[in-house]
């Protein structure tokens, strides 16, 4: 796939680029002249973190810095160049993705005028923007995610295994994806999918108990697993060495206990802030993780095969199951949605709009309630988390749309097993 | 102006740095817990002290009275529960040191001040901060409610999966 993209495509990358140079020289200009700033507090705290670095010291002798060292490593420009390289980082990242959108879906036969639809649902999206320009590093991520994806298409298990470990040590939360994409690396299913339009091409494994082995432990399974799970310790081992426990704790333990009891989106935050100081018993501990690993097995089992469409799912499950859900967390499925759109039945009128309605009226139902508590002083903890609720309602409810109007398109179709030696085709 | 702040509120350095620099005050630090995140049952009490410079003019020769206002900005930590879903935070009177130099026509001349306690010349109101606050009772319908919520939400996502079908 090495042809030129499209002038129609090239002038949205270029009218987007233009857009978020100007917000970040407005956000300069704000920052400077207003006492609300434009910039993300996490900015700082990144910035802060390089400059750290770029002296010597360990960026996590900056509280609340909790991220790899590698995101500080890469706004070290910002000590040298100018305080706005990371932002011009993540906005080109951000534009990126929207370029890996219509790779994907180029490559995936969907027509022109759709790509470019789907592309603009990500590139003109007002919170995309605004993430990468206020200087938030999810679009970096985001563009990993598809890029991982893009290689498990052309079949270079390697390089998305490298990309793969490397984004689960900068955010953790992709190892959700580990098991659909070890699903997916699957050859030899005995009960193949048949694709109607390609007449001959059957699997015809014989099964037996070592023909399952053999499937389940594959040559690609294993190639992934280990060099996925070797760069992510191979970087783990690295700082952990560089900084020590400090970088254990911010980086990895910190997220995998955080329950913050200050409240945010998540249904839990009530429950949290009213047992805070307790010791929860073991059931307590195990009824909170039970909705979201009964949600993920099921999404995994039931679309791990359509790729694009099962981790769009998780992630939205497990944005809306998580004990803490920040705005941010928001643009990790908004980069997937793009690449399942064009197998939806999901007709604008009225189901996208209700759809969309119904989901930014519960956010903003529960902002309202967030600025009578944090800006008015009022106790409206109920009311803060009967939003919630509804918000969680409202989350599944959408995916339940979503699932009930996608049409299933596996990203791999089966071939004849005597034919390959991979076993392997992209759709 | 040293301002102890009490248990359950604190003022973020980061934000001071950023109003320092639009030259809000002279100077300013925080010392003591400064961390941000931390509930108030977790966390110790901290002291902010600004510095900032004023100009009076005396040149008339009349008595005149200087008024200072210094704002600073703080947040409450998420308090302790309490049944009446506010907890009160009272506040205390600030340090103050004023330092002063006046320049007359041979000689500058400068002096210290520190205002003394006595409640005749240091008229002050107490301030008391009603920070709301979550609510013990509630407890138990929370969790159950919230549980409920989440496994309802469950089944209204893995009921369509369960039902969906694969084209052959």
């Amino acid at each position: 796939m090495t042809a030129k993209a499209p002038m129609n495509l090239r002038r949205l990358l270029i009218g987007s680029a233009v857009f978020r140079l100007a917000l970040i020289l407005y956000g300069e200009w704000q920052d400077a002249h207003m006492e609300v700033r434009y910039t993300d507090v996490d900015y700082l705290v990144f910035s802060d973190a390089a400059s750290l670095m770029a002296s010597g010291s360990s960026p996590y002798k900056r509280t609340t810095y909790r991220y790899s060292p590698l995101l500080a490593f890469l706004l070290l420009p910002n000590s040298v160049l100018h305080r706005s390289w990371g932002k011009f980082i993540f906005s080109a990242s951000d534009l990126l993705v929207g370029y890996f959108i219509y790779k994907i879906l180029k490559q995936r036969k969907v027509a022109e005028d759709l790509c470019l639809y789907s592309v603009m649902v990500w590139l003109l999206n007002p919170f995309t923007f605004t993430i990468g320009t206020r200087g938030n590093c999810e679009p970096i991520v985001c563009a990993m995610i598809l890029w991982i994806l893009i290689c498990l298409m052309n079949g270079k298990i390697i390089q998305a295994a490298v990309w793969y470990g490397l984004v689960v040590h900068f955010r953790i939360y992709p190892i959700i994806y580990s098991l659909p994409i070890i699903l997916v690396l699957n050859p030899r299913k005995s009960n193949a999918h048949r694709p109607s339009s390609q007449s001959g091409m059957e699997a015809s494994t014989r099964y037996n108990l070592w023909t399952a082995a053999k499937s389940m432990f594959s040559k690609e399974r294993v190639l992934f697993g280990l060099v996925s799970g070797g760069i992510f310790f191979l970087c783990t081992g690295l700082f952990f060495h560089l900084y020590q426990w400090e970088f254990l704790n911010e980086a990895l333990l910190y997220h995998l206990t955080r329950a913050d009891p200050r409240h945010n989106f998540s249904v839990y935050f009530y429950h949290i802030y009213l047992q805070y100081g307790r010791q929860l018993s073991l059931v307590e501990k195990l009824i909170s993780f039970l909705p979201q690993s009964i949600v993920q097995l099921v999404l995994i089992s039931t679309f791990a095969q359509d790729l694009p469409f099962c981790f769009f799912l998780q992630t939205v499950a497990f944005v809306a199951f998580n004990k803490v859900i920040t705005a941010q967390y928001f643009v990790w499925f908004f980069c997937l949605l793009p690449l399942i759109l064009p197998w939806s039945d999901m007709k604008l009128k009225w189901e996208g709009l209700g759809c969309v309605g119904l989901w930014m009226g519960a956010q903003l139902h529960w902002l309202l309630w967030g600025y009578l508590l944090e800006f008015k002083g009022q106790n409206v903890f109920l009311q803060l988390w009967m939003a919630s609720l509804v918000f969680l309602l409202a989350n599944a409810s959408v995916m339940a749309v979503f699932i009930r109007l996608q049409r299933f398109s596996p990203i791999f179709l089966q071939i004849k097993v005597s034919d390959s030696k991979s076993g392997v085709k992209s759709q | 102006m040293i301002e102890r702040l009490p248990s359950g509120v604190f003022a973020d350095p980061f934000e001071l740095d950023h109003l320092l620099h639009h030259g809000a005050y002279a100077a300013i630090g925080v010392f003591g817990d400064t961390n941000l995140e931390l509930p108030s049952v977790s966390s110790n009490r901290s002291a902010v002290e600004i510095h900032m410079n004023f100009k009076h003019n005396t040149s008339s020769g009349a008595m005149s009275e200087l008024g200072i206002r210094i704002d600073l900005p703080l947040h409450a930590r998420y308090a302790p529960l309490h049944e009446s879903g506010y907890s009160e935070v009272a506040f205390g009177t600030p340090d103050l040191l004023v330092s002063c130099s006046m320049e007359g026509s041979s000689e500058k001349r400068s002096c210290l001040i520190v205002p003394s306690s006595d409640s005749n010349r240091l008229r002050t109101d107490v301030v008391v901060w009603k920070i709301p606050c979550g609510i013990m009772s509630y407890t138990n319908v929370v969790s159950v409610v919230t549980f409920a919520t989440a496994l309802v939400s469950t089944l209204v996502i893995v009921l369509p999966s369960v039902l969906y079908s694969k084209p052959r």
